[in-house]
């Protein structure tokens, strides 16, 4: 070990940096909020200052809805619902809900059209969590499990259970991911087809209408999808999205008829609220996600079936547009849990940061009638003033619940958790809580004036302004305190983070230097061996790869651009191919593949969302056209298998040629995990019957005794080197046994959990790591006669690892957390337990583009460069370690860059849609290099000091 | 100028020349740009097919005729036979091009094919059919001038230099392409306007720089800096279309 050690003390040292720079950092850039486990419950009322309802029944506020219909369409563009007048210019997609139009029109006081403004990031998941909590979306959930994003905040959802209200739910299976035991009856579809525009819809329609004449329900849910997934699949300005739209609207028209028939006194739908709302706009591509006003602004229709007077023009904030007699406000969708809870009467959720949106709160709060003439008479004046006192008792309810929720002089005694809810300064509450107090002694003395003058409204109803303007205030500058937090950053932390991070750069360079000090001392070279024009290259690929990371259209195409890159330097080695005349097949292959592996992105880039369904259908991955043909289908089953047998084959050559020991069992399971894979596909598929045959054996058998496979051959290589020292006279062929050995280990799982291209991408990378190794050194002027001067070249290191970011986009993952493949979690699992799942993720993940690529690296040294036959022999581990370092300082040096460029774009439309997640996986893939740097030089150089002996190493240092 | 060279036979070639040539050639792209900009009002960014097309269909003649001038062993090739060749080097060279392209990720699919060939066309009138002229197809002057970059005198330097230019202009030009345009420094300068001068610049160099090389005997250095530099300027503004040839993404 001690030669390993003075090697790798360089390797310590600079994970330790790597990772102590990405904590600090880190701390500064991602705010991460903690979920609380508390909820509100209708007992805490007691304790706040408002005026507390007088009956019992009632728990926060008086319920003002019996019955709430919700229907959600995913993906509603604020121009599908607002009346075309309200834009510049008509477009095909606009006016086709025209029911929802001619309602807000017809009767403006009990229908209305809300523009909604969504809280970035704009994906269903977290709008539907953001909804229902009314709280500002978190980047990443702590706590949040993946694959089961269950919500464990307090929710409308959940208050609405624990209050005894029933809720049904149709549509998108999302909600019961996110509510599992929350509904009363559900009808969830799948979600991930994003190609079938109608399960989701048909099954909506089929029980959408039967519900709304049943009685066990006092909360309907149905989420419509056909929009959202017209859009990804056509975009916005296409037939079928117009279709869908069509569809939707006459399906609304039902609906409103029905609930207008039911809605006389007495009847069913007496008191009952629908409202229609979209969670999130799109882009014209269909694409949503981020944060630019497309994807941001939705729409919420409100409609109640009471003939209720409008409301008093103080807080009425629409726009309106007088030829058509529609008028138009706007809500944030932070409103929305609270607005609602208010209206069902049930306690707010215990971190929402809403504020009770006046109007939409007076569509359903009916407690006077205005007579026709629209004079205000005494009566009516007595009922607005009541419409006002209740609302403000509202908004008061509503503020001591903010409060609560964000200040730690809160009531409960385990508030003090409470204040990072929102993540505010002490300054901040303070501030809070001085404004808060100013409201509520108002408060107190408006509850005084209303105790003792209950009669004369004409004082009390300025009173009740006053009040409600600020309780308002109030409100709206802690949701504005709260976004503005959110993107605050600490820069002082985020600083020094990127100081370490340049520091463990120049640490790296600063290894490399003696490493390259040591081979060129020990190899008595005469000429200078400074700057060769692949050391140029180097330089300039990396620091242009580096340079681009700047953009974020360059960090949604990064696998094209790494792949470009990948293809200038197959040009460059065609060319000196040509130089040298030799070589020329391999230089070939490798554009050749490099051309495949860019397909292959760009078909996984063409539907990011569409890449989900690469599990259970490879062909569409293939080929990047619908197959329908059963030749097609045959072929996308055989396809991968073929490959799997000509790995197998490989591996069956390799070991023939040098079999001894362990190594050769290792990879004869590696053989065996290879047909067990390819039994378990066929078993998948149709082309043979054998998936009776295999009922009893259970599917999820095969991929556990690939995994435990898996296991023993690591372990077997783990331990069996300490015990038995071989001595074999050839070091690089040990060395490329070793490698062998646990590349063909790591691959079946890997195989596996990457379904079939699996195979594919493993065939691919092969050759072409095969290419790259008889390329290697062509560049390199040999100077005929001298005996064996080598410039240690870092192109095949740079190409090396440009292939290993293009197999990263070629197995169809992108950086982002959407790009995370969770089927891969489930292979050989059915049910969900974190650890071995989170597991299967990362080496799905982060399998070829880092796993095997670390392991892979010895290629360059295992076999003698065609170029440079005579080197000297004891000098490989020197080399196998100068690669091992400069393939880490090129992915340091992406890293680092990730890491400037997302300090410098931190104000950036995109910065939480793009950089950060491309910012969490590059962090996460440097430490996962670095560690597998770690174990691999252990893994290689564990044995190597024997044969080479010490005094010769301590010789070269 | 025919019967100069044919006078002797190892074909060098003043700057004189030279700067007849480039002028020539950069004329006629100019003339393309003219006419494809005044008189059908076609447009790269807007219609990049049909303007390839009308330049490349107006570039190429000028650049087969004036190159075949030069050709090698004018006693054992007429000048027929120097054009038959460049007339042959051009689909061969289009389709290394559009090869290399695709490598470099040049979209496929049929909707392309027309507009890759178009720009492959172009790309081979500037960099294969030169070479295809002067010297048809002895491999070892091609492996000479394009794999080893050793070029012999003043003609061979005129073949490899615009060439290489060419190519790696086009690298720089398709680089920036996923760039989004959203940011100022982004934003490229109305490139159109200063093709002309660019083009005058680029000539003007090339010439000074030959006049140079020519007194000062096998100092190419200058020749070495400026040509290639006002090359890639002009070049950037030409292959501004292979930029259209990859827009369209579909995210």
């Amino acid at each position: 070990m001690w030669g390993w050690w003075r090697f790798g003390k360089w390797t310590v040292l600079i994970t330790f940096l790597h990772i102590i720079a990405i904590l600090i950092f880190t701390k500064g850039f991602l705010l991460t909020r903690t979920e609380l486990p508390h909820s509100s419950h209708c007992s805490d009322l007691s304790q706040s200052p408002c005026h507390s309802s007088p009956s019992s029944s009632s728990c926060w506020t008086k319920p003002a809805v019996d019955r709430l219909i919700i229907i959600v369409l995913d993906a509603l563009r604020f121009d599908f619902v607002a009346p075309s007048s309200f834009f510049e210019e008509k477009q095909p997609w606009m006016d086709k809900l025209e029911v929802l139009q001619r309602m807000a029109s017809e009767n403006p006081s009990s229908a209305k059209i809300f523009k909604a403004i969504a809280d970035p990031p704009t994906t269903s998941l977290q709008r539907l969590k953001g909804l229902t909590t009314g709280a500002l979306p978190t980047f990443i959930d702590v706590g949040n499990s993946f694959g089961a994003p269950a919500i464990v905040e307090d929710n409308f959802i959940n208050q609405l259970i624990q209050n005894g209200k029933r809720v049904v739910m149709m549509g998108d299976d999302t909600w019961t991911q996110l509510f599992p035991n929350h509904f009363n009856k559900s009808y969830p579809y799948p979600s991930f087809n994003v190609k079938d525009l109608n399960t989701v819809d048909n099954g909506c329609i089929e029980h959408l209408l039967p519900s709304l004449y049943q009685q066990d329900w006092d909360v309907l849910i149905a989420h419509f999808l056909g929009v959202d997934h017209a859009g990804h699949i056509h975009g916005v300005d296409s037939t079928p999205m117009i279709e869908k739209l069509e569809q939707y609207n006459a399906v609304l028209e039902k609906v409103i008829k029905e609930l207008q028939n039911q809605s006389g006194p007495g009847k069913l739908h007496e008191n009952s609220l629908l409202l229609v709302m979209g969670d999130h706009g799109q882009t014209l591509n269909g694409d949503h996600g981020g944060g630019s006003p497309e994807e941001v602004e939705t729409s919420i229709f409100a409609m109640s079936f009471k003939d209720l007077p409008s409301l008093p023009s103080e807080f009425d904030s629409s726009s309106c547009e007088p030829s058509k007699n529609i008028c138009i406000s706007s809500i944030p969708q932070l409103d929305f849990a609270v607005t609602v809870s208010s209206l069902l009467g049930v306690p707010f959720p215990f971190g929402s940061i809403g504020r009770v949106n006046p109007e939409l709160y007076a569509l359903a709060v009916c407690t006077w009638n205005l007579d026709d003439d629209k004079t205000w008479n005494n009566q009516d004046q007595t009922k607005l003033e009541e419409w006002f006192q209740n609302y403000a008792n509202v908004l008061c309810i509503n503020s001591w619940q903010i409060t609560l929720a964000s200040s730690n002089k809160g009531i409960r005694l385990d508030i003090a958790a409470a204040s990072s809810v929102i993540g505010f300064s002490s300054e901040d509450l303070f501030r809070i809580s001085d404004l808060y107090s100013k409201a509520d002694e108002n408060w107190s003395y408006t509850k005084n004036l209303l105790s003792y003058k209950n009669g004369s409204s004409n004082t009390s109803l300025p009173v009740l302004k006053r009040q409600i303007v600020a309780y308002s205030n109030f409100l709206s500058y802690v949701a504005e305190l709260a976004r503005s937090k959110w993107t605050e950053f600490n820069l002082k932390m985020m600083g020094t983070g990127i100081g370490i991070m340049l520091l463990s750069l120049y640490c790296h360079t600063l290894a490399i230097k003696k490493l390259n000090k040591s081979y060129g001392v020990s190899l008595l070279s005469s000429r200078d061996s400074g700057i060769s024009f692949g050391l140029m290259l180097t330089f300039f690929m990396v620091l242009i790869r580096a340079g681009s990371l700047l953009s974020n259209s360059y960090i949604l195409k990064e696998g094209k651009a790494a792949n470009f890159l990948l293809a200038t330097t197959g040009i460059m080695t065609l060319r000196y191919s040509f130089i040298k005349n030799k070589m020329l097949i391999e230089a070939a292959i490798f554009l050749l593949l490099t051309f495949i592996f860019r397909i292959a992105i760009e078909v996984g880039l063409y539907k990011q969302a569409a890449t989900s369904q690469f599990m259970s259908s490879s062909s569409s991955w293939m080929l990047g056209i619908s197959i329908s043909q059963s030749l097609w289908t045959y072929m996308a089953e055989i396809v991968p298998i073929l490959a799997l047998i000509i790995l197998g084959y490989f591996l069956y050559k390799s070991i023939s040629s040098c079999c001894w020991g362990i190594p050769k069992y290792v990879i004869m399971g590696t053989i065996l995990s290879y047909f067990l894979i390819a039994l378990h596909w066929i078993s998948e598929s149709n082309i043979l019957d054998l998936a009776h045959f295999l009922k009893g054996f259970g599917k999820n058998c095969i991929p556990r005794l690939v995994y435990a496979i898996t296991l023993v051959q690591l372990s077997l290589l783990a331990i069996v080197p300490m015990f038995s020292k071989e001595e074999t006279s050839n070091c690089r062929g040990s060395l490329f046994v070793k490698m062998m050995s646990i590349l063909s280990a790591c691959s079946s799982t890997i195989i596996i959990l990457q379904g079939k291209q699996g195979a594919l991408v493993a065939l691919g990378s092969l050759l072409a790591g095969y290419c790259m190794m008889r390329l290697q050194g062509i560049e390199q002027h040999t100077v005929s006669g001298t005996a064996g001067i080598s410039i240690l070249d870092p192109l095949p290191v740079l190409q090396w690892s440009l292939l290993a970011v293009c197999l990263l986009f070629a197995s169809g993952h992108w950086c982002a957390f959407d790009g995370l493949r969770y089927g891969a979690a489930f292979v050989g699992f059915d049910e969900f337990i974190l650890i071995p799942q989170a597991i299967l993720l990362i080496i799905d993940t982060f399998g070829f583009s880092h796993i095997l690529s670390v392991f892979g690296l010895p290629l360059f040294v295992a076999f003698p460069s065609p170029f440079n036959q005579t080197e000297h022999k004891s000098l490989f581990p020197i080399k196998l370690f100068w690669i091992f370092m400069v393939y880490g300082l090129i992915t340091a040096i992406t890293a680092t860059a990730t890491i400037l460029c997302v300090t410098i774009q931190r104000r950036h439309l995109m910065v939480w849609g793009l950089f950060a997640p491309k910012f969490v996986f590059d962090v996460v893939g440097l430490i996962l290099t670095d560690l597998l740097i770690f174990v691999a030089s252990i893994y290689y150089f564990n044995g190597v000091e024997d044969r080479i002996g010490n005094a010769e190493l301590r010789r070269l240092w | 100028m025919k019967e100069e060279l044919e006078k002797n036979p190892q074909s060098t070639i003043s700057s004189s020349q030279v700067f007849f040539i480039h002028v020539c050639c950069g004329l006629a792209l100019a003339a393309g740009f003219w006419v494809a900009h005044h008189v059908y009002s076609l447009n790269l960014v807007f219609d990049p097919t049909k303007t390839l097309c009308l330049i490349w269909a107006i570039e190429f003649p000028v650049v087969i005729l004036l190159f075949s001038c030069c050709r090698q062993k004018p006693e054992k090739c007429s000048y027929f036979t120097a054009i038959a060749r460049g007339l042959l080097g051009l689909p061969v060279g289009a389709l290394l091009n559009a090869l290399g392209a695709l490598a470099l990720g040049a979209p496929v699919g049929l909707q392309y094919l027309e507009k890759t060939v178009n720009w492959s066309l172009l790309m081979s009138s500037f960099t294969f059919v030169p070479t295809a002229c002067v010297y048809g197809s002895s491999w070892t002057d091609w492996r000479r001038i394009f794999a080893c970059t050793k070029p012999n005198g003043p003609l061979e330097f005129m073949l490899c230099l615009p060439a290489h230019g060419a190519v790696i202009g086009a690298w720089f030009g398709a680089w920036p392409m996923p760039l989004d345009w959203e940011r100022p420094w982004q934003v490229p300068s109305p490139p159109y306007n200063s093709l002309c001068l660019r083009i005058f610049v680029f000539t003007l160099s090339s010439y000074v720089s030959l006049s140079l090389m020519s007194k000062t005997g096998k100092d190419f250095s200058c020749y070495l800096c400026s040509f290639p530099c006002s090359n890639f300027a002009y070049l950037l503004d030409i292959l501004f279309p292979f930029s259209i040839l990859r827009t369209p993404f579909h995210l």
